[in-house]
Order: structure tokens, then C-alpha cells, then sequence
């Protein structure tokens, strides 16, 4: 029943029509798979070595240690650790091909890109150590390339924005050996460590994955985060809508859909080339119009306004209104699926990147050099498909919401001191006098295994209502955006009496929307800024803060969980890890981890305990700081409850 | 034929305090019955060889099902050309290809979903404790013990005996239903 | 103790095969008008489509008579029922004594009662005899085939011939064809699938004369149409052979009407089978069900009551199989209710359709087409009136199977006695 997968009203339209058109989405797909092994969700199944494949028995009749000798702990830490190391490449792999632009454009070699923010180039720079003066832009941009590139290669030292950390942070990762040194070299290690007969002390093994995890939020997402903004410009709010209802019967629906801005940026500045405005005209069309799917949409939202169409699970449902001309991917969360999918309707679908190939699919090759011929062409490639429109296929639903975005470590905190007195001390005031219980980072995917959206607005609700400020980015945002939650004065009504104060004060929506899932890194920009203001502890793990991925599904989630555990802050992941198999390794991550890195984790896959449990963790927090006690929780807690049911 | 093939009234029960739904025992039983007997080769056998077992959620659990060899069995009384029949030694319910006409009487009849459409040869197919095996290749495919061949009495005991740990809370939340 | 039994299929063997395993000295007689005997009538659809030959029509083995010590009579009629001597007057001229006596006279095609219905070439396939008829005439290069009727038999027929490659008309009456088995939309998907097959389905028309000097040549329809074939399939449903039980004054509907022991209404005398008017499970109203399964559980039960055990007869189940082309229908209960308070419930895609009929939380019938594999789980929930109100939905899904009953098994345990259903709930 639709009315069960979706909360999102436009979403279970689009499913209905799926219905009748017997158009098979990700949903029936997972209720073809049911049930699923519970070895594999229990972790316990090693495919490692050619000795296995061998698999523990839960219940301890049956073997209790692979064909090796490995017992459940060792095999859930080395398939969770890969877990952590796929995630952190997939986020730094997407870093590394930002340094790689910044340096083509820094060498003229291509003129769809130049520096955007000259400031943040600068600022970078100094970080890098690369003497700035009598250098011109480019120079300087060359270098900064280059010194993100040496990132990934370094093979000793640390990263250098590990270096933003708070200095009682990096001591605690130096001591437990956790620091980060080279990007690629921790992946590497992770992957050999976890073969065959290496590393067998889970606690060691998940030592290992969390230095891993940490050269994704602090080496390759930062960098994405950090150069995209160089060379995109840096978000500043901004209002945009969001949702299926932004697709336009009368103009060519364009899509794209992804992770990256790079080319889906320079697509924004094609679909406004009059050329082919004048051609989307001859084939009857009023215009074209852009819309995002999952992070490639934050992207470009942030930067231009461009409105979302859709979250992860939506990209099945985008196409099945029947009014996406084309949709172009580029890398992570495609689903194999839109091939069939597009095909059973007029939408073309484009590949883009060599990384990501679909058999039987348009593959046009982007490359930096000639990015806006590429651009074009795929433009030109929906509008001419315009015409095979089927008319009566066509359903658009209605639904769209306006939200802002935009919100950066710089922007969304310096705005809480007012335009003149940009600084963090409100931020840590709010909390230090209890208006603000603490603040939430909810972030993270959405999967079928629980209702879409659902998880995400049924915790963020019960956090704002309890008086925590709500930081969120990719899917998760688009959830928020989608009821309202980030719009100033429709989202205001959810949160609780103190962070309505802030909310009106300063004119800012209760849920921020930090950007795409590499935008995880401003988080923990964000924190250490708050850190660094005073008053709050000298550590990340002192802070009342806490974060979450209701309804997670991707190896990244688990990159990005182990680098905010490891950074120090409570998380709560939905459905659990795939760990319950070794009761060590999940005491050891729920429970152990915080004596060690401050931080831990807890699975709930009830999003009201879930963020029962963070507030609870906030206030343990608050307490050893010897905090006022929160202003309003009374209040607060009366308010009624803002009722979504599952 | 073994000695314990011979044995009346012996077939395969599911604990379904510990299935664990890795659908092994589908897989063994697909490979029972291909030609080759053999996983890598017996997937690339046209027709594909078809499993007689079923695992299904059941609610939060999950079971592992296929034919009961019921004493009284329906396909038997239901069957129009005598190709469902009843083992007088074994008391196994058994299937005679070449005498089925695929009716689909039996199914008509059976409640525990045990009878499956062979579409290429347009008969039935079900559970015949694989008569090739020593063993049973979906118990012997059983990484939990979850199936168990043996008589009703002798599962009985096995249950009362091993009270089994407690079931695996299965922690995600299954859509859907 | 001399045992009689006037009929020699389904119901009349399973009868003859459970009195000798309860009396191992009874004397048993099997009385049928049929020289070939033990042969399985609803093979023969099969047989005319060249998919099995002759040997396949039995459904016993060859010395089925004389392992049970079965003295039967074949080719011999019963004319005559003796009720007061207990004696059986036959077509030899001989006589046959009983102390108890099963009807198991079975069924007969209906006769059109148009003109021409004797002419070479009309068939109705009920016996072993048609089939011969029908398959010879078609080894004699006919190629047009007009069968009058779309329901089962209809469709069985049409099915065999279109396996071979004839060009079929199917006329039908009404504005579907199995109109008794299922409504409409499920029948128009199966309708859209044997056209591929060259099967024609006329709706809404009925032949009027069969045509043809000595042998059929084609008919005339109701709108005043001719048709040319060379061969006419009657495919109009059954009726039960009651003159005999009406002769000595049994209580006769459109069958023999059974007690809840299939007895007949005089003593010594039982019925089953296609004959046999019994209770039926899901309305509790006596009909004939004349289905292959019925018949051989009621030759069981009226059997075992016939040799003293008495045992009550559960009712039968209104329900019937068909696969035409490889589409198969599976069809359970009350397909068509008449009267209010019914819920239908439905799903449908492009090959396969449901059709839930519910009232007052109980499932009272449903009809598959095309995915049929668990179609005997819902026949269980419906014999056994198990309240589904929060199993709709999952009733309805793709995923349904026998697992997913289970909750409602253990629930009421009670109506589940078959010791297989008492085993698995031992870990659930």
C-alpha cells in the first residue's frame, strides 16, 4: 500500500500511478527480498577468503569461527571496518576530483570553471602553509589544488584539517593512534589489515576503521566541502522550493542527480543559454527546468536556488510522472533500477562519469575541459526529447514547498551575531543559558526498510519541540524541507518555547540545512567553532550535542558515523549496523567506545526514542558542564505532541 | 536407498525459533535437483533447477517451508490421474511425473503453499526427500539447525528438549505488512 | 455383508477402496455401464489434446479389481433398484443382491435440444467413447470446430483442440465465458490470452440448428448467422443421473439428496459423487458439486458409514482448476455472491488477477488467475471460516503464502486438527 512507504504525500501519488502502470519501484523490490539472511544482517557472514564462504551460528549450535579461525567479533569488525572504508573512499574520491577542477582551472585548462570565492582561497591557503603574497588568484588556486592532492597521497604526518580540531581532540587521536595521516593510505591500510589473517582483534580492527573514518569528515569530505565552495562559491541562504510538484508540464524537466556539483553546475549555467532556450521553444516548450535528486540537488541548490525535486527514494518516482525529459547522473546512489524504469516511460536517462556506467544506458563522458559543450549537449539531448512526451502519462504531483538553504559553518552561526557582529558567542550563549538545550546533526539516507521521510521528521520534530537546534544535510534535509521544517516561519511552529526565541530573533528557520552529505564536514567545523568560542568544555565529546541516521542505508552513513563518534558525539543510527552478531563488537561501539573516543553509538530504530535518547545525552552533558538548567524544558515538555504517526 | 530413508513418516520440520532466512536450504534444494548437482554448474542448467522449498517472513519471523507429506493428504485425494500418491512403506507423499497432466488439483488443495508449477514440463513439483541424497540437502544446508528430518514424535522431542534460546529479535522494521 | 456400488469413477472406486480396507471379507460388486473401466473422465480433455494417450487415462493400477477382490461388472446397466428385495435387476438380464448399495450413477452431458443435435460430428465429451469419437473425426482433416458453451467443459475442449491447431469458435450465451466459475474481469484476461491461441470466444450468442445432410457442416446462430464447422463440441454442463433413485422414490433435487452420512433417504442406500446433493462447506446449502475431489471424498466418507464407521461428512468445497495455454485459474468457494454485505477485494496486474470475496471478516471464496501456487491456503482459510479482518491487505499481496497464515493458525488452532498444522505451531 503506498500509504505505507511514503509519508510524503507527492511521493505516495507517484507510487499509486506506479501501481496502476505495474511499474516496479524499490519498495516491491525489497518486498521481493524478503526476508532477508539474517546472517548478513547480523554481520556474520565472511565472503574474505577462498576458504569460506563461512558464516557463525547465532544461536551457538553450529560453528562458532570461520574456516580460519575467525570468530564472530573479528567478522563483523572487518566487514563493518569495509563498510567505513568504502564510505570514506566514496566521499574522498569525490574530494579528490574537486582538487583535480580546481586545478584545471587554475591552469586555464578549462573556462567553465574559476575561482568563486576568493576569500575561502585565501583562507585555505594559509591553512596550507602556501605563502600567498604577489601570487594572483590562479597561482594561489594551483597550489591549494596541489596541497589537497598531497592530502591523499601522504603516506606520514597528519591531515591538515585535522588540525581544525580542538587541540585536546588531536592529543586524544595522536595517544590512541587514531590521526589520520594520508587519505589513501588509511583506506588502504584498512583494506589490507582486514583481509585474510591480518588484523584480528576487533578492537584493533575498529581502531584502524575509525583513523579511516576520520580521513573522510576531516580529509576528503572537508576538502570537497572547502574547494567546491572555492570554486562554486560559498552557499549564502537562500530561498528555493522543493518537492515532485516542481515539474513543469509546459518546460523540458531536466534532472540531475548524484553527488557532485561539477558538472551539474555548469548544466545551471547551460539551461540558461539562450540557444537552446530558443530551441526548447521550437519543440514546444516554455522553458527548461532544473531539479535536483539527493546530494547533486543540495549542490546546486545551495549555490543557485535550484529546486529539489526529490530524495533518494523519489528517483524512481521522479521519472514515473512521466514528465522528466532527462535525467542525468553522475556518481553514488544511482539505482541500477532507472534504466528499466526510464525506459518503461520517454525520459532519457545520461551517465556521465567513467565511474559510473549502466549498461544499455546513454553514456556522454564529462570532462572538465569541455564542460559546457558537455552540458549542452545533454541539455540539447532532453529538449529534442521533449516531443516523445505521452501526453496522458503524464502526473505531476502538486505538492512543493518553499525552505531555505544555504546555511554554512560561516554563514549560519556569524548570523545569530547579527550582520556586524559576526561570531559565534550567541550560538554558545543560547546554550550556555539554557534557551538552546544543545544542538543535533540529523543526517543520512532513507531506505525502504522504514517509511520514507518518516524517521527523519518524526525525530527532528521531537528534538526542536525540546528546544535543540537541528543542523541537517542531504536526504535528511530534503525530508525536513519537505513539511516546512525549513522555512522560518512554518518550522518555527514545531520548535519548543526557547528556540522559537532564537528562531524570531534572528529570522532563521529551526532546521538548518547545511548541504549535501560531504557537507557532514561543516558539522564538525561548526562544533570546533563552538569549542573554540568558550564556555562550552575544551573538547568536541564535552559539547550537549548529539547526531543520527534515522533511516540510513548507505556504506557512507557508516563513514560518516564513525567520524562523528570518533570526533566525540553520541550518534544513533535507525536500523543497526550490521554488528548485532558479535555481542563484543556491539557492546564495544554502544557502550566501550565512549571511555575511548568520547563519543558512541546507540541503534533505535524508534525515531521519539531515538530522540528521547539524545536529549537525555545532552542534558547528561549539560550537567557536567554544570550548565544553567534549560530554560523553558517545562514548557517545553507540555507542548502538545506534534503528531506523525507511522 | 539408506536405512534411513526407509523409515516411515520422516520429514523435514522447521524451528522457526531459528531460521534465519539466508534461504540456504532453497539453494541446496535447487542444486538437489539439477542435473549437475553442483552449484556453479547447475545455475547456468536450462531450465534453471527449481527449489521446492520456500523461506517467507512469517510476521517478525521467518520460516522455511515445503512439502508435509500430510498423513491425510489432499494432492492425494485431489489428484484425477493417480500421480500424487501416498509411499505405502514410507508413508511419504509422492509425485509421479510422467502421470501428471498439471491439472493443478493439488494445488487447488494444498494449505501449506508446498506444490509448485513446473511451467516447462507443465507439471507439479514438490518435496521428495530427495531420493538421490543420503541426506536431506536442505537440512543438511541448515547453518542453524533450524531444519530437522525425522519423525513428528522424534521433532516433538527435539523441540521439548532444546528449548531452543530465545529467538533473534530481528531489529529492522519491515515495511509494508 | 454385500456390498454394491453402481458407478465406477471417482467416488465409486475410492468407495470400493475404503470398504475392503475396513472389511476384509466383504463381498463387493461395482456396477458400471462403461466397458472401459478406471479411467479418469476429467483426463480425457488431456487425451483429445494429444498430451497423454490411453494408458494415462487410468488412475488405477490395472489390478485395482482383483487386489480389493472387487467383482466388477462392466458394460452392464443397472435398470432397476429393488428397494424392498435388496436386489438390482441388470441390462444382462441378470440379478444382483445387496444389503447396502452406494449410487455413484454420476453425471451426463445436457442436451442442447436444438435441431440436428444427433447429426455425425456433435460430441460432448464425457466419455472415453467421445473422446474416440472426436479425435477420429479430426484425424479426417477437420479444421472448424464451433463449441457451444463457455464454461468449463467448454473451455477444457476448446483448450484440447486449440492445443492441435484447429480453428475454434467458442459460442456463448452469456456476456463471458465461465460465467459460473468466475465474474467478469477475471474471465476477459483469459479470454485475451487463449484468442492468441486461436481460440474465438462469440459472446452473447447461442446456435440454433446444427446443420448438415448426414454430418455437421456448420450451425446457425441466434442473430441468424451461419457458421461453417465440421465439428460440434456440447459443452453445456451436466447432469446428474437420478432416474434410477427417483424410480424407488429417493428424495431428489437437481441430485440425490445425502444426509450429513451421504446417506440417501432409505436405509442401506448411500450416494456420492457427481450424482450426490450434499451440504456444501462454505454456504451450508446442499448442492452438487460434481468435482474430481469431491467425488473421491465422498465415495470415502459415504464408505466408511457404509461399513458401520460412522463418520460425518465435512461438506464439500465448491472449487475447480483449469490452465488453458499455460495460464492457469484457480477458482474457491463463492466466486459470484448474490446479496449485499459482501466485500470484493481485487488486484490485478498485467497476467495474473485476485479476487477476494469477504463477508463479516471471513473469506468465503476467491479466484486466482495466473500466479495460482497458493491457492490451497486460501481454500483452507475459507473451509475453515477463519476471521482474516486484519489480513486483507496481506491476502491480497503478491508475497501471500502459507507462512503468512500462520499468526491466524495459531489463533485458532482449534479449527486446524490435521496433525500437520499442530507440528508447526510447536515452534511459532
Amino acid at each position: 500500500m503506498p500509504e505505507n512507504r511514503s509519508i510524503d504525500p507527492a511521493s505516495v501519488d507517484a507510487l499509486k500511478k506506479a501501481k496502476a502502470e505495474n511499474i516496479e519501484t524499490v519498495w516491491d523490490r525489497y518486498d521481493a527480498m524478503q526476508p532477508q539472511c539474517g546472517f548478513g544482517e547480523l554481520g556474520i557472514c565472511c565472503r574474505i577468503c577462498n576458504m569460506g564462504p563461512c558464516r557463525i551460528d547465532p544461536f551457538g549450535e553450529g560453528p562458532q569461527e570461520g574456516v580460519c579461525g575467525a570468530n564472530a567479533d573479528t567478522i563483523v569488525a572487518r566487514n563493518l571496518a569495509r563498510m567505513i572504508a568504502a564510505g570514506a573512499a566514496a566521499h574522498s574520491d569525490h574530494g579528490r576530483d574537486v582538487a583535480n577542477t580546481l586545478i584545471l582551472a587554475a591552469e586555464g585548462k578549462t573556462d567553465a570553471y574559476k575561482v568563486k570565492d576568493i576569500q575561502k582561497l585565501r583562507r585555505i591557503a594559509e591553512e596550507y602553509g602556501i605563502n600567498t603574497s604577489g601570487k594572483d588568484d590562479s597561482k594561489i588556486a594551483l597550489e591549494v589544488g596541489k596541497a589537497a592532492l598531497v592530502e591523499f597521497g601522504q603516506q606520514e604526518g597528519e591531515l591538515k584539517f585535522a588540525k581544525r580540531a580542538p587541540q585536546k581532540r588531536q592529543e586524544l587521536w595522536r595517544k590512541l593512534g587514531i590521526m589520520p595521516r594520508g587519505i589513501d593510505r588509511e583506506i588502504v591500510e584498512m583494506m589490507h589489515r582486514t583481509t585474510m589473517g591480518v588484523d584480528n582483534d576487533y578492537k584493533n580492527i575498529i581502531g584502524q576503521g575509525m583513523r579511516t573514518s576520520l580521513t573522510d569528515g576531516w580529509g576528503g569530505s572537508m576538502i570537497a566541502t572547502e574547494l567546491q565552495d572555492i570554486l562554486f562559491g560559498s552557499p549564502k541562504p537562500i530561498r528555493a522550493n522543493v518537492n515532485m510538484g516542481n515539474l513543469r508540464e509546459d518546460e523540458v524537466n531536466i534532472i540531475v542527480h548524484g553527488h557532485e556539483p561539477t558538472l551539474s553546475d555548469v548544466v545551471v549555467a547551460a539551461s540558461r543559454d539562450p540557444e537552446l532556450l530558443e530551441l526548447a521553444k521550437k519543440y514546444g516548450a516554455k522553458g527548461i527546468n532544473l531539479g535536483g535528486i539527493c546530494c547533486t540537488a543540495s549542490e546546486i541548490l545551495m549555490r543557485h536556488g535550484i529546486p529539489v525535486t526529490g530524495n533518494f527514494l523519489q528517483q524512481e518516482l521522479a521519472v514515473i510522472t512521466g514528465a522528466v525529459d532527462l535525467m542525468m547522473v553522475d556518481v553514488q546512489c544511482i539505482m541500477p533500477s532507472l534504466s528499466n524504469i526510464t525506459k518503461c516511460y520517454h525520459t532519457k536517462l545520461v551517465t556521465t562519469s567513467p565511474k559510473c556506467k549502466i549498461p544499455n544506458v546513454t553514456h556522454v563522458e564529462f570532462h572538465e575541459e569541455k564542460a559546457y559543450e558537455t552540458a549542452k549537449e545533454i541539455l540539447r539531448m532532453g529538449i529534442e526529447n521533449f516531443k516523445n512526451r505521452k501526453k496522458n502519462a503524464i502526473q505531476i504531483p502538486s505538492n512543493t514547498k518553499g525552505f531555505i538553504a544555504g546555511f554554512t559553518a560561516e554563514t549560519a552561526f556569524n548570523i545569530l551575531g547579527g550582520r556586524y557582529r559576526s561570531t559565534y558567542r550567541p550560538l554558545n550563549d543560547a546554550i550556555i543559558s539554557g534557551r538552546l538545550r544543545g544542538a543535533a546533526g540529523v543526517v543520512g539516507c532513507c531506505n525502504p526498510n522504514i517509511k520514507h521521510d518518516w524517521a527523519h521528521l518524526t525525530m527532528i520534530k521531537e528534538l526542536i519541540k525540546n528546544d535543540v537546534l537541528v543542523v541537517t544535510t542531504g536526504c535528511s534535509a530534503i525530508a525536513a524541507a519537505k513539511v516546512g521544517l525549513l522555512d522560518p516561519e512554518e518550522g518555527k511552529r514545531f520548535a519548543g518555547r526557547g528556540l522559537q526565541e532564537i528562531c524570531e530573533a534572528v529570522g532563521i528557520p529551526p532546521v538548518l540545512h547545511l548541504g549535501s552529505c560531504v557537507d557532514n564536514s561543516r558539522i564538525l567545523i561548526v562544533l570546533s567553532n563552538v569549542v573554540k568560542e568558550g564556555g562550552l568544555g575544551d573538547d568536541l565529546s564535552d559539547l550537549p550535542v548529539a547526531g543520527a541516521a534515522p533511516e540510513w542505508m548507505s556504506e557512507k552513513a557508516v563513514a560518516i558515523g564513525f567520524y562523528v563518534v570518533a570526533s566525540g558525539v553520541f550518534t544513533i543510527f535507525g536500523t543497526p549496523q550490521p554488528v548485532l552478531g558479535s555481542k563484543n563488537v556491539t557492546r564495544y561501539l554502544c557502550d566501550d567506545l565512549e571511555k575511548i573516543v568520547g563519543g558512541k553509538y546507540a541503534f533505535e530504530a524508534d525515531p521519539v526514542k531515538a530522540a528521547r535518547l539524545m536529549i537525555e545525552h545532552m542534558n547528561k552533558k549539560r550537567a557536567a558542564l554544570k550548565l544553567a538548567p534549560v530554560m523553558y524544558e517545562e514548557g517545553s515538555l507540555k507542548k502538545e505532541k506534534v503528531a506523525i504517526s507511522a | 536407498m539408506t536405512d534411513k530413508k526407509q523409515k516411515k513418516g520422516v520429514k523435514i520440520f522447521c524451528d522457526i525459533t531459528k531460521c534465519l532466512g539466508c534461504k540456504a536450504c532453497e539453494l541446496a534444494c535447487a542444486v538437489e535437483h539439477s542435473k549437475a548437482k553442483e552449484l556453479a554448474l547447475s545455475i547456468k542448467e536450462k531450465p534453471t533447477p527449481k527449489k521446492r522449498r520456500k523461506v517467507s517472513g512469517v510476521e517478525d519471523k521467518i520460516m522455511s517451508f515445503g512439502c508435509q507429506h500430510c498423513e491425510e493428504a489432499p494432492c492425494v485425494a485431489a489428484c484425477m490421474s493417480s500421480a500424487m500418491y501416498k509411499d505405502p512403506v514410507t508413508g511419504e507423499t509422492k509425485h509421479d511425473k510422467d502421470k501428471c497432466v498439471g491439472c493443478w488439483m493439488c494445488i487447488m488443495v494444498c494449505p501449506f503453499s508446498a506444490i509448485i508449477q513446473d511451467v516447462t514440463d507443465k507439471v507439479a513439483m514438490k518435496c521428495d526427500l530427495c531420493p538421490d541424497n543420503e541426506d536431506y540437502a536442505c537440512v543438511a544446508a541448515c547453518p542453524t539447525n533450524a531444519l530437522f528430518s525425522g519423525t513428528p514424535e522424534e521433532f516433538k522431542r527435539r523441540v521439548e528438549e532444546k528449548s531452543s534460546p530465545a529467538a533473534l529479535k530481528r531489529t529492522k522494521i519491515k515495511s509494508g505488512v | 455383508m454385500r456390498y454394491c456400488i453402481i458407478g465406477g469413477s471417482a467416488a465409486g472406486t475410492s468407495a470400493c477402496e475404503m470398504i475392503r480396507g475396513i472389511d476384509k471379507k466383504a463381498d463387493i460388486t461395482l456396477i458400471t455401464d462403461e466397458k472401459f473401466a478406471l479411467y479418469s473422465r476429467c483426463l480425457l480433455s488431456y487425451l483429445l489434446a494429444g498430451s497423454i494417450n490411453e494408458d494415462k487415462l487410468k488412475f488405477k493400477e490395472k489390478d485395482f479389481f482383483e487386489r480389493n477382490k472387487i467383482e466388477a461388472l462392466l458394460g452392464v446397466r443397472v435398470e432397476k433398484i429393488d428397494s424392498k428385495k435388496r436386489e438390482l435387476g441388470l441390462s444382462n438380464k441378470k440379478k444382483v443382491t445387496f444389503d447396502r448399495l452406494l449410487i455413484a450413477t454420476g453425471a451426463r452431458p445436457k442436451e442442447m435440444g436444438i435441431p440436428g443435435e444427433d447429426k455425425k460430428g456433435v460430441f460432448a465429451l464425457r466419455t472415453i467413447e467421445d473422446a474416440r469419437g472426436i479425435l477420429n473425426r479430426s484425424n479426417k482433416g477437420v479444421k472448424r470446430v464451433a463449441i457451444l458453451g463457455g464454461g468449463l467443459i467448454g473451455m477444457r475442449d476448446a483448450y484440447a483442440l486449440g492445443h492441435k491447431g484447429f480453428d475454434i469458435k467458442v459460442i456463448v450465451k452469456s456476456g463471458q465465458i465461465l460465467s459460473q466459475m468466475m465474474e467478469k474481469e477475471g474471465a476477459e484476461i483469459i479470454e485475451a490470452h487463449i484468442k492468441k491461441f486461436g481460440v474465438d470466444v462469440m459472446k452473447g450468442l447461442a446456435a440454433t440448428e446444427i446443420l448438415g445432410k448426414d454430418e455437421v457442416s456448420g450451425i446457425i446462430l441466434d442473430n441468424g448467422n451461419k457458421l461453417d464447422c465440421e465439428l460440434v463440441i456440447v459443452g453445456k454442463g451436466v447432469a446428474p443421473n437420478i432416474e434410477l433413485a427417483k424410480d424407488i422414490g429417493l428424495a431428489t433435487k437437481e441430485g440425490i439428496i445425502a444426509d450429513d452420512y451421504l446417506a440417501a433417504s432409505q436405509d442401506g442406500i448411500w450416494t456420492a459423487g457427481d450424482v450426490c446433493e450434499a451440504k456444501d462447506l462454505v454456504t451450508g446449502e446442499k448442492t452438487v458439486n460434481a468435482l474430481w475431489p469431491c467425488a473421491v471424498e465422498q465415495g470415502r466418507v459415504a464408505a466408511l458409514n457404509m461399513a458401520g464407521k460412522k463418520t460425518k461428512y465435512e461438506g464439500s468445497q465448491s472449487m475447480n482448476s483449469l490452465d488453458l495455454f499455460g495460464l492457469s485459474t484457480i477458482s474457491i468457494g463463492v466466486t459470484k455472491p448474490k446479496g449485499a454485505g459482501y466485500e470484493i477485494l481485487t488486484s490485478k496486474t498485467e497476467n495474473s488477477y485476485k479476487r477476494l470475496v469477504i463477508k463479516g471478516d471471513i473469506l468465503w471464496g476467491m479466484t486466482l488467475v495466473g500466479k495460482v501456487e497458493n491457492a490451497g491456503v486460501y481454500g483452507i482459510l475459507i473451509r475453515n471460516k477463519i476471521n482474516i479482518s486484519d489480513y486483507k491487505k496481506i491476502l491480497l499481496r503478491d508475497d501471500f503464502n502459507y507462512a503468512k497464515i500462520l499468526p491466524l493458525i495459531k489463533k485458532e488452532a482449534q479449527k486446524f486438527c490435521k496433525p500437520e498444522f499442530q507440528d508447526i505451531l510447536l515452534t511459532y
